[in-house]
């Protein structure tokens, strides 16, 4: 009890001596795992939201399409509506290929001829305004909100202008833009929008001579079975069939590469967190390891060391993890359904999400705490409070070499000589940086089709809709990247910080001997600038490496972007290099011998 | 024969720092027996081993030859675990610069090794309270170290010292960083301690410090040199320093 | 001492029980030897000089502790020359010096073990004198006196250790030759 209070007591203490390191390794966590759950939460996501829409919408089991090619479809979709296993159908209807502008927008669409009444399969959920009649039409909410249309607005279908009288989603199609499941003719589909008119509106407009397909949506005994349903169905004429299953699926490609833009993301943003809070901890491990020793010498044994150097870390982890988890839930709604097809929430974090997340926590946690905390512990107690622990190996070599050097360099590869492992944490982070801005940079230079694109274009004074698939993404790859360059801002600011306290009393009699304070601070710029370098080589590879296939490769703003990183490492480590620098030399002397 | 127990023994113990060329023998063959209740106090210059002997007798450092007893119980083939639990039981520590730990307030330093021991919050906090009146800082509770003068810290250090009533209390050179007014409120303190049977260790170069003890050690290159007992031999001297016509 | 007791008197006319006592404040321990007649018999040889008077309390002639003793003008010359007066009492280290160097040449007894006996000797002197300050109510003025005594045997024990030093080195090269 009296140790738990102990234990309680001195992180507490710590914690509150240390707000800045408590602060970093919180943010650096809730970015870490808040990015994690919502990358490893999207495909379970997006299968809640079908399975809600679905059961809104009644929707049907299996959508059977069938090109009109001239012979006639009807003995076919009798066929099936009579197949045993079919509980309930709706339809068939005509699905017609036609172009709809509104807004000086264009767009490809397939328009679902439907009755005014709606049966039992296959109820799309009106969400405002009403449901079709005679030269209204009601359009579909992701399409809607692409093309910005509203209730009341007027839309021009292939020649002819409907008001828009009621917005609506179903599950029966895929969400926009693949709402047309097959092309014109049962060829491949470029995409397009979904439109409900009356029968006789469609009638109307398929007899421009617009391709039609004939749909039948149906509703099985065994909704699970679709598939085995699907098999057992041998008919001559081509049918393509699309399952409910088949459907949601294709709601995640939406996501395909939203996911692995978050994941890797936590990944890279969880190795900046552990070279920076690791910085941190190592700045302060010679205080950690005298506060072990007093508590050793009070009695501490070398288990309850470790539980409060690593209870201090973990809580703050932990925290950090419970708080990246609850952002995760919050913002999972836009990033998981970036359309507006479908209807419903999401169902916050499962316990798979949880166990990674906390797992991610846990080793950032450990990793950065481990070493300083083993080091701690195991120093002998007499050497601990003695304070000389610890003392930087002496590198002859570097030490000769950097004589011939200009006095900055000079003092810098001493510097990095001191802490080499620090200079390695440090080219890191400036490579993990690199990796997520090479990314960024390839995925804008990237050609892209847009969505529900004419393939001959759509002429002078009209612009097909903006790729939202690839707007959301490049707006999540640049949350990720600006949190990326935030936390390794962060660490060089950090690492220099820690370089320069550790190195104040080095520095101060360098400066007795005559070294300048302009000297001492271009020597700590030069000491983070060094491992800078090659982390700036090594990361653009890695970048192209992680981003899998290069379609364009913008070497010039790859180039630029190194450049950039390199001169803003240099004006941040100048900051606190600056300030630690410009302390009179013999307060710090008599700090270091006091 | 002598009934008291002896609170620390050490026989032939021995230690060495370093190795090779370069090795001193910081303690050398030296038996040593402190009863229950005795204040020693062990002088010499700096470099003699004085303080290693004191790390030694307190299980901080291991012996490379002989035996160290506390308490009737040998402890220099103890675990570094089990070495805690003595420490936290019978040894009280003080040192020279003081090691109280900076981020907790006086009164939270003084319930830390009761606390270790795993009693109870209130009776650490009671304890605490009472060890604060003792050493006379009962208004500086809630101070933080850094708020608290040196002679003031050191003065916590001794009450932290005293928090599990420890069998023997070892102080390393406590007052090397005071002034006379603060040595002098240690000193006093000290004397409280010797008077209620405290068993004191003091490692000191200050004869002020060593004048306070029963028995005074004085230590040369790793030995002791001299084993005087300075308590019960009083001469009435001091009476005697001035008379009128003198 | 004569000239203390004469000092006190400047102040004003005083009994001589009043006197005694504060001789033993401000002494504190140091005064615990002084006997109640010896203030009486400095007052009479230094009334003698005729440096003090002394006057009969009115009431009771027979009690001798109801004199009123004051200074004469002679006396007040005599305390004004004390305050000023800037004698010290000397270091008298010399014998012990040459005890040492008397044994050693005549190898009467080692010297080393000379100093150590005297050593423990000033040790406990100085424990003494430290728990008789340590004793001292607070603010009592005898602390003073007391702090005094403790720095001049810490000096003394510092020069012993000098000695010891010297001295060991001595035999040193003496066993070496």
């Amino acid at each position: 009890m009296g140790r738990i209070v102990l234990v309680v007591r001195l992180v507490l203490a710590d914690v509150r001596r240390h707000k800045a390191q408590a602060v970093m390794l919180l943010v650096a966590v809730i970015a870490a795992t808040a990015t994690m759950a919502l990358g490893l939460s999207l495909g379970g996501a997006s299968q809640t939201l079908y399975e809600q829409t679905r059961e809104a919408t009644a929707g049907p089991d299996v959508v059977a399409l069938v090109p009109d090619l001239g012979s006639p479809v009807a003995p076919v979709m009798t066929l099936l509506a009579e197949a045993p296993g079919v509980v309930a159908h709706n339809g068939p209807y005509r699905v017609v290929y036609a172009t709809l502008t509104a807004h000086r927008v264009a767009s490809l669409v397939v328009v679902h001829g439907v009755a005014e009444k709606p049966g039992v399969v296959n109820r799309p959920l009106v969400t405002s305004g009403h449901w079709v009649r005679a030269g209204g039409a009601v359009l579909e909410r992701g399409f809607a909100t692409a093309l910005g249309a509203r209730v009341g607005d007027h839309v021009t279908i292939s020649g002819r202008s409907y008001p828009v009288v009621g917005i609506a989603v179903t599950a029966a199609t895929s969400i926009f833009p693949w709402a047309p499941g097959i092309g014109p003719y049962g060829g491949p589909s470029d995409g397009g929008g979904l439109v409900w008119l009356t029968r006789e509106d469609t009638r109307a407009l398929a007899s421009q001579g617009l391709p039609v397909t004939m749909a039948l949506d149906l509703k099985l005994r065994d909704p699970d079975a679709a598939q085995t349903f699907i098999e057992a169905q041998h008919i001559a004429t081509r049918v393509s069939f699309r399952t409910w299953q088949f459907m949601a699926d294709q709601d995640t490609v939406m996501l395909r590469t939203t996911q692995p833009i978050l994941v890797i993301g936590s990944w890279l943003l969880s190795f900046l967190a552990i070279t920076g809070v690791a910085a941190l901890a190592a700045g302060r491990a010679a205080e950690q390891t005298r506060r072990a020793g007093l508590l050793k010498a009070v009695g501490a044994t070398p288990g309850l060391i470790a539980a409060v150097l690593l209870t201090e870390y973990l809580a703050l982890a932990l925290l950090g993890d419970a708080l990246g988890l609850a952002l995760a839930r919050l913002a999972e709604p836009a990033i998981a359904s970036p359309t507006a097809s479908r209807i419903g929430g999401v169902g916050g974090p499962t316990g798979t999400v949880i166990v990674a997340t906390t797992t991610l926590a846990v080793a950032v946690a450990v990793l950065s705490a481990l070493r300083p905390t083993l080091r701690a512990v195991r120093t002998a107690t007499v050497s601990a409070l003695a304070g000389t622990t610890r003392r930087p190996r002496h590198r002859p070599w570097l030490t000769a070499l950097s004589a011939l050097l200009p006095t900055p360099l000079l003092l810098g590869v001493r510097l990095i000589a001191r802490r080499p492992g620090r200079a390695v944490l440090h080219a890191c982070s400036t490579a993990v940086t690199l990796i997520a801005i090479t990314n960024l940079l390839t995925y804008y230079a990237e050609p892209r089709w847009g969505f529900a694109q004419h393939r001959g274009g759509w002429g002078p004074g009209l612009s097909g809709l903006p790729d939202m698939r690839a707007d959301h993404d490049s707006r999540l790859l640049l949350a990720v990247t600006i949190a990326l360059i935030a936390l390794a801002t962060v660490n060089t600011l950090t690492l220099t910080w820690t370089t320069a306290m550790e190195a104040r009393a080095n520095m101060a009699i360098a400066r007795t001997l005559g070294a300048t304070p302009a000297q001492i601070s271009a020597g700590l710029s030069v000491a983070q600038l060094l491992p800078a370098l090659p982390g700036a080589v090594a990361g653009v590879p890695l970048g192209i490496l992680f981003y899998g296939q290069i379609i364009t490769f913008p070497l010039f703003w790859i180039a630029a972007a190194a450049l950039a990183i390199l001169l803003a490492t240099t004006a941040l480590t100048a900051v606190p290099a600056r300030w630690a620098a410009r302390r009179p030399v013999a307060q710090t002397l008599s700090a270091e011998t006091g | 024969m002598n009934v008291v127990n002896a609170a620390v023994r050490v026989h032939g113990l021995v230690k060495n720092h370093g190795r090779g060329q370069g090795r001193v023998r910081a303690v050398d063959e030296v038996d040593l027996e402190v009863p229950e209740g005795q204040t020693l106090a062990v002088m010499g210059p700096s470099g003699c081993g004085k303080s290693t002997l004191l790390h030694l007798l307190g299980g901080l450092e291991r012996p490379s030859e002989g035996e160290v007893w506390l308490a009737g119980r040998r402890i220099d083939t103890l675990s570094e675990r089990a070495l805690a639990r003595l420490r936290r039981r019978s040894v009280g520590f003080v040192f020279q610069a003081f090691h109280l730990v900076e981020e907790l307030s006086a009164a939270e330093n003084v319930e830390l090794p009761a606390l270790l021991a795993g009693r109870s919050r209130r009776e650490a906090r009671r304890r605490a309270s009472l060890l604060l009146e003792r050493v006379g800082l009962t208004g500086r509770a809630r101070h933080l170290p850094s708020q608290l003068s040196g002679g003031q810290r050191q003065r916590i250090a001794i009450a932290r010292a005293l928090a599990n009533e420890p069998l023997v209390v070892l102080a390393d050179e406590p007052t090397g960083n005071l002034d006379t007014t603060a040595t002098l409120d240690v000193l006093r303190i000290f004397e409280d301690l010797r008077s209620a049977g405290q068993t004191l260790v003091i490692v000191t170069h200050d004869e002020r410090v060593a004048a306070t003890a029963d028995r005074l050690i004085s230590m040369r290159d790793g030995m002791f040199v001299d084993d005087t007992r300075l308590a019960g031999t009083g001469t009435g001297w001091l009476g005697g320093l001035i008379g009128l016509e003198g | 001492m004569q000239d203390a007791v004469l000092a006190m008197l400047a102040k004003e006319p005083s009994h001589g029980y009043h006197l005694r006592a504060r001789l033993q404040q401000s002494l504190g321990p140091l005064g615990a030897s002084m006997n109640p007649g010896q203030i009486y018999v400095t007052l009479a040889r230094l009334e003698k000089a005729g440096l003090v008077v002394c006057e009969r309390a009115d009431g009771l002639p027979e009690r001798p502790d109801r004199k009123v003793y004051a200074l004469t003008p002679a006396g007040q010359q005599r305390v004004a020359a004390w305050l000023t007066e800037v004698n010290w009492p000397k270091p008298d280290l010399a014998e012990f010096h040459l005890k040492l160097v008397a044994a050693a040449a005549a190898r009467l007894a080692d010297p080393v073990e000379l100093v150590a006996a005297q050593r423990r000797e000033l040790l406990r002197r100085l424990r003494e004198v430290q728990q008789a300050a340590l004793a001292e109510p607070a603010g009592s003025a005898a602390v003073l006196l007391l702090e005094g005594v403790v720095l001049r045997l810490q000096a003394d024990l510092r020069w012993l250790a000098a000695c010891e030093r010297a001295w060991s080195k001595v035999d040193d090269e003496a066993e070496d030759a």
